[in-house]
């Protein structure tokens, strides 16, 4: 072995007696490796928005862990991710956003693949003019196919092909919010923005999994979203976060709202609940509106939070539309100086990965487990335990 | 430099594909040799695969007939 392994023993402890993940999961570059295989390749991890390709032949290249990958809406609408790369030479074929109005066409030596992924022009590689030969079969020569799958307008992408298919997956968040199982309604241009922060991707996962700092970091929720109006929301092995019971709309200056998702069962009448989707999807829904986080990362210390906003109806008030984005932002933007803070209080050698409150910190002490376990199971050391 | 050799460049000087199937195609049936002829061909299809030009099927079925491209394959299901 080059290095140490870092120990996982003690964060598959119960709670009470478990500590957090050691520095290196935070620091190492060879455990980052390590953790972009296991936690990130191997499961179904939050790429980009449908709403970023709304049209036919949109196609968004998107650097994802050093790999360069091509989103793309095919001829058929269907959502498609592949390697952005061609099978020629490897040149990389699209390099900005753009609409493909027919096909890819290599900028090298042109040869073209259709928007579904088919090889379908070699030109010249039979000798000029000759565009076939016997020994390039094309059938095998197709653009590269990442396993796509679209949720909550969420595009997620299953980088080894070894997950089980998404909706087997992740069924009991799929069922759990059915309800909102519908179109949803991207605000536009003022509901996405990107937040760059200093820390490793996992450090805003922790962060928005528990409500138990809401009223340190987040004072202003403190007048109508006590943390007694809170509650833990905990799937083992596949998703957890918080949920209030006291969400208020936001109001225009004339009393207006934003219309409701149709046909919501009363308990979300004043009910929200915002999840991880592990590994790197956030989510938020409310009555009248939903959005994601996709948590990208960039580098070891280094993260994009990428947010999307929806809503009911693709005809929302702009104004409010605004204020909404302005205000979630805002408490996104709160949240940045406890994960930046987390990221360096791990260059202190002798932090030993903390300690969990066994009230409040449920939902992250069970990422935690969730990420050593994947690491484990990686490694092939995984103990034999069930609902694993 | 003929005036359709001057109108290639300009054409690919301001990446004006429609243009360039055109003259590609021009190029191609003024051409009497049969791999200069298909060499042309081969360009205008290409461009005309890029650009979806209404004019691609047609293009390929020139190029399949002379033996010198092969049919569309069938479309592919997307990976889930």
């Amino acid at each position: 072995m080059d290095r140490e392994e870092s120990d996982l023993g003690a964060v598959r402890q119960p709670i009470a007696q478990a500590r957090g993940l050691p520095n290196a999961h935070y620091t190492d570059p060879a455990t980052f490796a390590e953790e972009r295989q296991a936690v990130l390749a191997d499961n179904w991890m939050g790429l980009a928005v449908t709403a970023d390709v709304p049209e036919v032949g949109d196609a968004l290249p998107v650097t994802i862990l050093g790999m360069p990958l091509l989103v793309l809406r095919d001829r058929a609408g269907e959502i498609r991710v592949f390697h952005n790369t061609c099978r020629h030479r490897g040149m990389i074929l699209v390099e900005e956003p753009r609409r493909i109005e027919g096909a890819i066409r290599c900028p090298y030596h042109s040869w073209c693949y259709a928007t579904d992924g088919r090889l379908v022009s070699t030109p010249h590689v039979g000798g000029p003019g000759r565009n076939t030969h016997p020994g390039m079969a094309r059938e095998g020569l197709g653009l590269i196919e990442v396993r796509a799958h679209v949720w909550m307008d969420v595009i997620f992408v299953n980088l080894s092909g070894t997950a089980p298919p998404f909706a087997e997956a992740h069924g009991e968040l799929i069922a759990r919010w059915q309800e909102f199982d519908r179109p949803l309604y991207h605000g536009g241009s003022d509901s996405r923005f990107d937040l760059e922060v200093a820390c490793n991707w996992k450090l805003a996962v922790e962060n928005y999994c528990e409500s138990y700092h809401l009223p340190w970091v987040h004072p202003g929720l403190n007048s109508y979203s006590r943390l007694e109006d809170h509650y833990h929301i905990e799937a083992p092995g596949r998703f957890s976060g918080q949920g209030t019971l006291v969400y208020r709309q936001m109001r225009g200056e004339a009393g207006e709202v934003f219309p409701d998702f149709a046909d919501l069962s009363p308990q979300w009448d004043t009910a929200a609940e915002y999840i991880t989707l592990f590994p790197n999807v956030l989510f938020g829904v409310h009555r009248d509106h939903a959005y994601s986080i996709l948590l990208q990362p960039e580098a070891l210390d280094r993260t994009v939070e990428r947010v999307n906003i929806y809503y009911a109806r693709p005809d929302t008030d702009a104004a409010l539309r605004a204020r909404n984005a302005e205000q979630w932002k805002g408490v996104f933007i709160e949240d940045l100086f406890v994960v930046e803070g987390m990221q360096r209080g791990r260059q202190a050698p002798a932090f030993d990965g903390g300690r969990f409150s066994p009230a409040m910190d449920g939902p992250t002490h069970l990422f935690h487990d969730w990420v050593a376990a994947q690491v484990q199971r990686h490694r092939g050391t995984l103990p034999l335990r069930a609902a694993e | 430099m003929s005036a359709l050799d001057r109108e290639l460049l300009a054409a690919h000087a301001a990446s004006d594909r429609a243009a360039l199937v055109a003259l590609y195609r021009l190029a191609a049936d003024e051409s009497a040799d049969a791999d200069q002829a298909a060499f042309y061909l081969t360009h205008a299809h290409v461009f005309a695969l890029e650009m979806g030009h209404p004019e691609v099927a047609a293009l390929r079925a020139r190029l399949v007939a002379a033996g010198r491209e092969s049919p569309l394959p069938p479309p592919r299901p997307p990976l889930r």
